[in-house]
């Protein structure tokens, strides 16, 4: 599988800070995901989505800035969900016990609705 | 971080498939085999004190290692590179994912303790292990390898081990705070490190720290993980290996 490099977005959608990432998650992805994340942080006390449905590979670093980012919105008392995870990243989080902390949801629509 | 990615990327590969307890497939004579069959594993997330992310490199100076050559030469001969009264009981000559491996590492007063990893990811340039409960830490630990230059500029491979962990409970959160088990886990990780250099034939190893204090607080609603103590437990269970040392094991 060929790299694909990181990228993420930010938009505000029914009351929260939506994050679109697309690419690899990786260690070549800690500069974007964490200005997207210090981006989303800045807007306010909004829930954060996290949407994977464009990501491509995650390895172990990746899951590892994951972690970070989930340290960070416990820190500041902020929900983050999740949505658009295969089912095989589901099971890697699963494994990496993320899901105890992090909602993972299919689509958009039901991440809200758990909101 | 300067890692730029080039190794195989098939997440059915390289990721370990869930598992619910730990099974530990043996231990050779003389380790002591704790804390690790039937156990949760525990990620960072779930341990009780400060979120660290911690993380050790050494520059293979002067020496041309490919990155894909180092890990897969640190994979195989993973043990050696332990410092001495350490021991790590796994599969020989590989890190696979899924992989258990109970380790007995040196604790105070010559002393030692139980306890164990699982192998949840490995691809060409890196590996991760994640800890059980009772651990000293809860968390993961990756093990990775990247090119920071061209040797003929002056750059190096470096090997990196970033460790993402928090105490497992209150108990070592105290020893946490009081640089007991850190300043255990630095010389280990220090002491690994440049053994692994020395290895690839670097002479005068340079091993560099970037501490990181990714959470403050301490997470009340995991203060019961003490339950699952492994310096405890391994104590307790002292009376019961020698017992077993001086009769031998009743059949």
């Amino acid at each position: 599988m060929e790299h694909k490099t990181f990228d993420a977005a930010i938009r505000h959608t029914d009351g929260v800070v939506a994050i679109d990432m697309t690419g690899d998650i990786d260690g070549a992805a800690e500069a974007a995901m964490n200005a997207a994340y210090a981006q989303a942080d800045a807007a306010g006390s909004d829930p954060v989505l996290l949407n994977f449905s464009d990501v491509g590979y995650i390895n172990s670093t990746g899951i590892a800035l994951i972690v970070g980012l989930l340290a960070q919105a416990r820190k500041s008392h902020r929900k983050l969900v999740t949505y658009g995870l295969s089912d095989h990243y589901q099971e890697i989080f699963r494994i990496t016990r993320l899901s105890d902390f992090m909602g993972m949801y299919d689509d958009e629509a039901s991440a809200l609705q758990q909101l | 971080m300067n890692e730029q990615p080039k190794s195989n990327r098939d997440a059915n590969t390289t990721w370990a498939k869930p598992v619910d307890q730990l099974q530990v497939s043996g231990v050779p004579t003389g380790g002591i085999n704790l804390n690790v069959q039937g156990k949760h594993l525990s990620g960072p997330l779930n341990g009780f004190g400060q979120l660290w992310q911690k993380t050790y490199r050494v520059a293979l100076t002067g020496q041309e290692v490919e990155p894909t050559r180092l890990i897969r030469e640190w994979k195989s001969n993973f043990p050696s590179f332990w410092p001495a009264g350490n021991n790590f009981f796994g599969k020989l000559g590989s890190i696979d994912p899924g992989d258990v491996a109970v380790l007995n590492l040196s604790g105070p007063a010559k002393s030692s303790i139980s306890t164990g990893i699982m192998v949840i990811y490995a691809d060409d340039e890196s590996f991760s292990f994640m800890t059980p409960q009772g651990h000293i830490f809860a968390g993961m630990i990756t093990f990775s390898g990247f090119e920071d230059g061209s040797v003929e500029e002056g750059g190096a491979t470096v090997a990196q081990i970033q460790a993402l962990v928090r105490a497992s409970d209150p108990i070592f959160e105290i020893a946490a705070r009081l640089r007991i088990v850190h300043t255990q886990e630095d010389i280990f990780w220090h002491g690994t490190l440049a053994n692994l250099a020395r290895h690839f034939g670097v002479t005068s190893p340079n091993v560099t720290q970037k501490d990181i204090l990714v959470d403050p607080r301490v997470q009340w609603g995991e203060a019961g993980n003490v339950w699952h103590n492994s310096a405890i437990r391994t104590g307790l269970n002292l009376p019961v290996r020698m017992w077993r040392r001086i009769f031998g094991e009743k059949q």
